[in-house]
């Protein structure tokens, strides 16, 4: 069963008399125990979908239309202080920026505590005990949860994040960028911590990244993002090796890698649209090399092209990415 | 041709910075980060040299020492045999003009209240190398379009915020190019912008060092994206260099520790491959009272009995390949022999 479902998503941010369509009729799901990887480039709207399933949008920010399910409660539909009951307890979040996540002047340890106390029934002796654990499961020395923030490097507070993530006991976990800031052994070292944890509570993770190398190497499925629409979303290997649209195709093919011979890398002309104005039809389509007349009059739809591979394109399946017109 | 003659020649280039702090220093007895600790490489004119470490390992230290941003604590550097750290302030100039930097951030970088015109063309009147309007336009428009910035025109009259990432980054590409430079020094200048991006500009750097006859300085962390930009390669690690060689060849077959390491942790954009990873125990220390011997013995797996006694040189160990570690021609022969015994 899902823990996390979303139906047709539409999130929006008002400015003026403008809305910015960030998250346009995006629509997955994630399962017990699956690592989903959302992947796009900025803008995209991949932090925009993690911020509407938190319900922590900026105030111009509004969900406008769809259906956000954790374990079968619509979230959307949920006042302020019924989502304060689910934050941390159902879902909790691990932001890019580690250093800003903590409060410098108060110990790291009182920080993971507060949430402890504040959702569950225990009391703070237990709940230090029970920090403490989390601190040794998640590699850091339990002695040291009575130390500051500045006095953790960018991994140790990135770990501590993930202890502080899991204090409430979550079933869905959003990392938002967890390792960006991070140089790659500590990124590595961080990213096994996180897939430990997740097959030992059997949590599901929604792992957000522009970096689809960390999304190859980490996550069960993958779903690209383009301009607020999700383009594709199958199994990791599917997404790589067999991908259907024409983006996937192009943005994989523009990350480089250490490992085999040197191959060309693709790259994309043109910039992402406005949101406030998007092109008609596939929003991909001014920037599609294999864009036809269709693309520009009829928005692709969202469709299951293969057994859990879905795509929104009109000639998925059809298109030689070998051959640009 | 001058192709062969080194253009850079940086020699145990050291700098130390005081720690000001602590009872110690208040007797007397001085310590040290030591971000750059005894580095020697030379860059040939056409070359394109990726400089490659965590952060703190002193990559960006050293190249701002190299240009004398900051003061050196000891060596010395010469660009096109003359040594840069006894230029008096006109040579200084100049040298200043023929080497030239393009930073991460263009954003930062670029006055947001100044036009692309003016921002391209500052270094010109800076440096008083235009004598009327009309031939800084020229220069301005003709910079514009070596960096594919076309209608070079109507970008000239765009401010910063009119761009795009891309955009920005080929307007700082302008603004160093149009001083008709040697070497220019990049700090990590594709990081910031998307991927689908980020090829067009590598792609650009490139051909543009063909038609300028430029050398290359590139600074990064991201070994992936180095392949495609350099075609000789400095490992650093905590001031020093770990590993020195051509781009490939250091790829395809590290052969110090460390280097072995970073390389089996880059994530790769297949899911499909199998990956090795060589485990590194801690992280990255501060480099203050480093260890006797080899500063990367703490965290090294293959070390052996001499890694304690004294720091390695940086030795040559093959036509084109350096390296600084006690270890490798044990571990050389150790191969040689469990291939000799598989083979049979």
């Amino acid at each position: 069963m899902s823990v996390l479902r979303i139906e047709d998503l539409c999130t929006h941010y008002f400015l003026g008399e403008d809305q910015v369509q960030a998250v346009d009729n995006v629509t997955f799901d994630i399962a017990e125990s699956e690592i989903f990887g959302l992947a796009g480039e900025s803008g995209c709207g991949k932090t925009t979908a993690a911020y509407s399933i938190m319900r922590i949008l900026p105030e111009n920010g509004a969900i406008v239309n769809g259906r956000i399910f954790l374990d079968d409660e619509d979230v959307v539909v949920k006042t302020e202080e019924e989502m304060r009951q689910l934050r941390w307890r159902k879902v909790s979040i691990v932001f890019q920026y580690a250093m800003n996540a903590f409060n410098p002047v108060l110990r790291i340890g009182n920080q993971i505590v507060e949430v402890m106390l504040e959702k569950q029934s225990i009391d703070k002796e237990e709940a230090t005990k029970k920090a403490k654990e989390l601190f040794d499961e998640v590699g850091l020395e339990p002695e040291r949860i009575r130390d500051y923030p500045h006095e953790f490097s960018g991994g140790m507070r990135q770990r501590a994040i993930i202890a502080q993530a899991l204090a409430a006991e979550p079933r869905l976990i959003i990392a938002d960028e967890p390792v960006t800031a991070l140089d790659v052994i500590v990124q590595n070292k961080i990213l096994g911590l996180l897939k430990s944890l997740q097959k030992k509570y059997q949590l599901a993770v929604l792992l957000i990244t522009h970096d689809l190398s960390v999304v190859a190497e980490n996550s069960d499925r993958v779903g690209i993002m383009y301009a607020g629409n999700l383009v594709e979303v199958g199994t990791t290997v599917n997404v790589f090796k067999e991908s259907l649209h024409p983006y996937t195709y192009k943005l994989i093919g523009a990350f480089p890698s250490v490992k085999g011979p040197k191959r060309r890398l693709e790259f994309i002309p043109g910039t992402p649209p406005d949101l406030i104005r998007p092109p008609s039809g596939c929003r991909f389509h001014p920037r599609c090399p294999w864009a036809q007349d269709i693309c520009n009059l009829e928005v692709p739809e969202y469709r299951e092209y293969e057994k859990n591979h879905w795509v929104a394109c009109h000639f998925a399946g059809e298109i030689n990415f070998e051959v640009e017109p | 041709m001058t192709v062969s003659t080194p253009i850079i020649e940086v020699q145990n280039l050291k700098k130390w910075f005081p720690i000001r702090t602590g009872i110690r220093s208040f007797f007397g007895e001085q310590r040290w980060v030591k971000a750059v600790d005894g580095i020697d490489f030379d860059v040939k004119s056409g070359d394109s040299l990726v400089i490659a470490g965590e952060s703190g390992s002193g990559k960006t230290t050293l190249v701002r020492t190299m240009l004398r941003l900051i003061e050196p604590t000891a060596g010395s550097v010469n660009f096109e045999g003359e040594p840069v750290f006894t230029m008096l302030p006109d040579d200084l100039r100049l040298f200043r003009r023929r080497v030239q930097l393009i930073f991460q951030n263009p954003f930062e970088v670029l006055d947001p209240r100044h036009t692309v015109k003016d921002l391209v063309g500052e270094g010109l009147v800076v440096h008083e190398l235009v004598s009327d309007e009309e031939e800084l336009m020229k220069r301005v428009l003709n910079a514009l379009e070596d960096v594919r910035l076309i209608p070079a025109e109507d970008f000239s009259r765009r401010f910063p915020h009119e761009l795009s990432g891309g955009q920005l980054q080929r307007v700082a590409i302008a603004r160093s190019l149009i001083l008709d430079p040697k070497l220019v020094i990049a700090d990590e200048p594709v990081s910031m912008l998307d991927a689908s991006i980020r090829t067009e500009i590598m792609n650009l750097m490139t051909d543009l060092q063909k038609e300028h006859n430029l050398t290359y300085i590139f600074i990064t962390h991201d070994l992936a994206q180095a392949r495609y930009i350099g075609n000789w390669l400095i490992i650093m690690y905590l001031g020093k260099v770990m590993e020195m060689g051509p781009m490939e060849d250091i790829l395809q077959d590290p052969i110090h520790p460390y280097t072995q390491a970073l390389i089996s942790h880059i994530p790769i954009p297949d899911p499909t491959e199998e990956r090795h990873r060589i485990d590194i125990p801690g992280e990255t220390p501060t480099p203050i009272d480093l260890p006797p011997g080899c500063r990367f013995r703490p965290r090294c797996q293959a070390i052996d009995e001499y890694c304690t006694d004294d720091e390695p040189e940086l030795q040559q160990i093959g036509p084109n390949r350096w390296v600084a570690c006690h270890g490798w021609e044990a571990r050389k022969k150790k191969k040689q022999k469990l291939r000799h015994s598989s083979e049979r």
